[in-house]
């Protein structure tokens, strides 16, 4: 049992226990392990002796990553402590000039400089693990924002981002040199993210490159020189977009992981014409929050004191500004919009489990929409003559809302959607009768008389735009059924509703000939009965005869 | 004595035992007549008639779908005697189905989350799994079952468990055979004075008095009437319903194909966010756009979109036609209606019930529409903890207990999944989502006020109250069988 409802929405990441514990500095039991992770409003997915698979909130990419996520867990099991960012130097080699041609396909880019790294095989697969996920999630599949890593002692100085024409150079994991649009017609990842920069037909590409030559076909793949391994020491970090803000912030992040990995990180130098900036910027932003708002919004009384160690619990530092409470926004966090970001964290922290449930005093009594009424008044009628309900998709196709009732799709202003996964969904019914023949059709050995009806909505397209409408349709499948039958109880529905109404001859393609009437109220046609034409109950798979009725509600 | 009932029992006069086929040609009337007739005359004890049970066994889809390739666990060893398998590759549905059924019968062994065969399991490769080789005998033939509940017992056993088959017991008339009552009544003498049935006349008369009445055999079988059934879902939604209505909600309605802007950019989800691609939302490409609305939304969307996710608001990207997927996107609208509400006092409860649509593979736990509640508060100084109470209390109502975990999604902060305590597995179940509306949000409303939201599943508190109710497709095709299976909601 799963789905439908509202999902929130999650990123899953896979980490291996044992590096896990040794970033947290000691071990933990499972269910501890499991009871933080809940507690923290995270899922834990799987877990084996060896590793855990945890399912996180898709806007807390600051704890996609396993270090990251340790400085979390340490944080909320207050072992930590929340920690303050700091860069000192500027990395005087690596700087980047950037070409104004690349103004309309991927204008920005921000970098940082990594020295003194020390790698294992875990450290490295969980943080390129993690680069995959950020820039597919975030990074909306590299066309938002893109990441590389290099090697910074096999590159060159002077770095450019530019908008090249076709070059050639030997991308990662290649022997040979190849052109930028083999690249993108050839390679996996070529047909992956062509689209980013205007597919695979594109005229320029963007490249970033030093005195040596290109470094990577941005956002597609690097080059081979500058590849990263588990030897490598130094590293140059490039992030490009198409988002200023989105591009520049985001590297703090990864500024923030690295200096918890114990690496110095060193600020870059990127250059656009007339302007520079120095990357990353890691400011730490300050934003003030009243306590009554907070406990306000919460609704419990927490205090002074609490609120600020709870903040700490969340990795934030925290203070007193006269009546209000200074937060220290951690610079890793990409999430924090307003203050109801951060009030959620205290709450968090607080424990859902422990806010006392208040109650809300409310003048209002409960009150029903009319055409709730009415569809139950309707459909208790519809039981009263021995109708059982039928409940059906609004979803369907040509075939089974036309043709197979013998009409032509071509006379009638439909809805129609596109991309369906389900094959053969191309639009929202018009009308209620070919889905009650479809499930008459799948119970064609149970006892007689068959008796289903559906109240519903239906759609069609008019002048006035999409036009929503509730309909009743009710069917009888049995050997004894005739027109009158059919009559009797459309004028017991009719006499019911209240309403004065006239019975015509009517041509009906989904009915038989001589047996199909109109029905009007007010000079107004509302719908139709009949026996149903036998071509259509061939259609359905429908072995005896069958009359059926279907009328709009107003 | 009718002309029918008289024809069945001069074609069974010879008294030899006659099959229901054979009485239908000796007695030159048609099957219903004659079927007519029987219950008549064995109600009146003139004819016998002998019954005949017997099983049959149905595939259900899933168990064709195995029946015609190979069951799980079979692909599983197949798999496992190549190489050892880590079970954290196993990622679909199938195959953890295969390892949980290989591993209960001892065809693989897991240690340090690998998965490696058995000697057991090699032998099955072999010789082949019992509940498979069942599974195809009963694909060829479903009245073999009745052999097999003999020899393979237990395989039958685990099938049905399983839902891949379901065994019923059919009933029909075996042999049929005149009584000596009945040769009387051929004979044209039938027992003074007993009445056979009362009419009209006997009543308004008086005629019956003193006189006896023909006993029936109350033994007979008959078959259940079908009643006119609500759909179980509708019982559903009518309690949600009524449940928001006794807690002081007004219902409100609105349209199901609406613009982007109100399914996705009022309610703050980015331009690009995946939730808008064509792979989880309808698009509609008749009509492929509609209008926003007035202009100054419209702006004030725009700069709350601009700032905050530092990318440019499209409005053609907005005027996207689509299916709602949330029914979120008609309470966004009532905020933005707020005036339409002025003669109710704050706070104000609002709820509705409809259909929402996501464009998904149909299986037996994802439809590509379903019902989804959704409420809102809203108010001044409204808290969580107001809230959590209003849910809390909405769920007890429906008889289920729930609790809140933190959650993320895009239009609340803070956020809160809603999960409901699924009794026969022991664990919790998401059943909602939940949280105070951001301020981006309620902006619209131009007031300083306080949103409490939920929106709420119904399909699966559904199948939580009522486990005859194993898939969610089964609601939307069962037919009039189904429904007629269905038993009262006592709840």
């Amino acid at each position: 049992m799963a789905a439908a409802e509202e999902v929130a929405e999650m990123v899953n990441a896979t980490f291996s226990k044992a590096y896990l514990f040794k970033l947290l500095g000691s071990e933990l039991a499972d269910k501890r392990l499991a009871d933080q992770i809940y507690k923290m409003g995270l899922d834990l997915e799987a877990s084996s002796d060896e590793e855990i698979t945890i399912d996180f909130p898709a806007n807390r990419l600051d704890l996609i990553e396993i270090v990251g996520f340790a400085r979390a867990l340490r944080n909320f099991m207050r072992k930590g402590k929340a920690a303050k960012y700091e860069i000192k130097g500027v990395h005087i080699a690596a700087q980047i000039e950037v070409d104004p041609s690349l103004k309309d396909i991927r204008p920005f880019i921000s970098a940082m400089v990594v020295e003194g790294i020390k790698f294992n095989e875990q450290s490295l697969k969980h943080l390129l693990n993690f680069a995959e996920k950020f820039t597919f999630t975030y990074g909306r599949q590299r066309k938002k924002l893109a990441l590389g890593l290099h090697n910074l002692d096999t590159m060159g100085t002077d770095l450019r981002y530019e908008a090249a024409k076709d070059e050639e150079f030997v991308p990662l994991n290649s022997k040979s040199k190849m052109h930028f649009s083999e690249v993108l017609k050839k390679t996996e990842k070529g047909a992956a993210y062509s689209g980013t920069i205007g597919g695979a037909s594109a005229k320029s590409y963007p490249v970033l490159r030093d005195s040596k030559g290109v470094i990577s076909l941005i956002p597609i793949i690097n080059s081979e020189r500058t590849k990263v391994d588990v030897s490598t020491k130094n590293l140059f970090i490039e992030i490009t977009g198409t988002s200023k803000y989105t591009v520049e912030k985001s590297v703090d992040l990864f500024a923030a992981l690295f200096i918890d990995m114990g690496a110095k990180v060193s600020r870059v130098k990127v250059s656009y014409k007339g302007t520079t900036s120095l990357l990353p910027r890691l400011q730490s932003a300050t934003m003030d929050i009243p306590l009554l708002a907070i406990e306000g919004n919460i609704g419990v009384i927490i205090g002074f004191n609490n609120v600020i160690s709870l903040a700490n619990k969340m990795g934030y530092k925290a203070g007193l500004v006269g009546k209000k409470v200074r937060f220290w926004i951690p610079e890793y966090r990409l999430d924090i919009l307003n203050q109801q970001d951060v009030i959620e964290d205290i709450a968090i922290a607080y424990g859902y489990d422990y806010i006392q449930p208040v109650p809300i005093y409310a003048e209002q009594a409960g009150e029903y929409e009319r055409s709730t009424i009415r569809n139950q008044r309707v459909s208790e009628l519809m039981m009263g003559l021995g109708f059982s309900e039928a409940m059906n998709t609004h979803m369907t196709n040509e075939a089974s809302n036309f043709s197979d009732m013998r009409l032509k799709a071509s006379d009638h202003d439909h809805v129609t959607v596109r991309d369906a996964k389900v094959q053969n969904i191309t639009m929202l019914r018009t009308w209620l009768l070919p889905s009650l023949l479809r499930n008459l059709g799948a119970s064609a050995h149970e006892k007689m008389p068959q008796k289903i009806f559906e109240l519903d909505l239906t759609f069609i397209v008019s002048s006035m735009g999409v036009e929503e409408k509730y309909k009743l349709a009710g069917v009888i499948t049995d050997p004894k059924s005739n027109f009158n039958q059919m009559k009797a109880i459309i004028e017991e529905i009719l006499y019911d509703l209240g309403s004065t109404f006239q019975v015509k001859q009517n041509l009906h393609s989904s009915f038989i000939d001589g047996r199909c009437a109109s029905v009007r109220v007010d000079g107004r046609e509302i719908g139709v009965f009949g026996e149903l034409h036998p071509e259509v109950l061939g259609n359905f798979g429908i072995e005896e005869p069958s009359i059926a009725f279907e009328i709009e509600l107003w | 004595m009718h002309r029918y009932e008289l024809a069945v029992l001069k074609a069974l006069q010879s008294g030899e035992m006659l099959s229901l086929e054979e009485l239908v040609v000796r007695s030159v009337l048609g099957k219903d007549a004659v079927l007519w007739a029987i219950e008549n005359l064995s109600g009146c004890g003139a004819i016998e008639s002998r019954r005949e049970s017997h099983d049959e066994a149905v595939l259900t889809e899933e168990g064709a779908r195995y029946a015609k390739g190979s069951l799980p666990e079979s692909d599983m060893i197949s798999r496992a005697q190549l190489e050892p398998i880590a079970v954290q590759s196993l990622k679909d549905n199938e195959s953890r189905i295969g390892l949980q059924w290989a591993k209960m019968q001892e065809l693989i062994t897991i240690d340090k989350g690998m998965i490696t065969i058995t000697a057991k399991g090699r032998a099955a490769i072999k010789s082949g799994i019992p509940e498979e080789q069942v599974l195809k005998r009963l694909l060829k033939d479903s009245g073999a079952v009745a052999s097999l509940l003999k020899s393979n017992k237990v395989q039958i056993e685990n099938l049905s468990r399983r839902r891949l088959i379901v065994i019923s017991s059919k009933s029909a008339i075996g042999g049929l055979k005149i009584t000596a009552k009945g040769m009387e009544m051929l004979g044209g003498s039938p027992k003074a004075e007993e009445i056979e049935a009362l009419d009209r006349k006997m009543l308004s008369t008086g005629s019956w008095a003193g006189k006896k009445f023909k006993k029936y055999d109350i033994s007979v079988a008959v078959e259940r009437e079908a009643a006119a059934k609500k759909h179980p879902l509708r019982g559903m939604i009518e309690r949600m319903r009524d449940v928001h209505i006794a807690m002081g909600f007004k219902e409100f309605s609105g349209p199901t194909v609406i613009p982007a802007f109100w399914n996705f950019d009022t309610l703050f989800t980015p331009q690009d966010h995946p939730a808008r691609e064509a792979q989880d939302t309808f698009y509609v490409s008749h009509p492929s756009s509609l209008a926003l609305g007035p202009a100054g939304l419209v702006s004030q969307v725009k700069t709350a979109h601009e700032t905050a996710w530092h990318d440019d608001w499209l409005a053609k990207v907005a005027m996207q036609a689509v299916l709602r997927t949330h029914t979120t996107s008609l309470s966004v609208q009532q905020l933005y209606n707020l005036a339409r509400y002025k003669d109710y006092k704050m706070p104000l409860k609002l709820f509705t019930i409809g259909k929402v649509f996501r464009n998904e593979n149909v299986d037996y736990k994802h439809l590509l529409d379903f019902y989804q509640a959704d409420g809102i508060i809203v108010g001044e100084n409204l808290t969580m903890a107001n809230l959590f109470d209003t849910l809390i209390k909405l769920y007890k109502s429906l008889g289920m207990k729930v609790r809140f975990k933190p959650a993320y999604f895009p239009f609340v902060e803070p956020g809160a999944e809603v999960q409901a305590f699924y009794e026969p597995r022991k664990e919790w179940l998401e059943v909602g989502g939940t949280g105070i509306l951001r301020r981006e949000i309620t902006g619209i409303t131009k007031k300083s006020v306080t949103v409490l939201a939920w929106g709420l599943a119904l399909e699966r508190p559904l199948m939580i109250k009522d486990d005859s109710i194993q898939r969610l497709t089964d609601m939307y095709n069962g037919g009039i069988g189904w429904l007629r299976q269905r038993r009262l909601q006592k709840w």
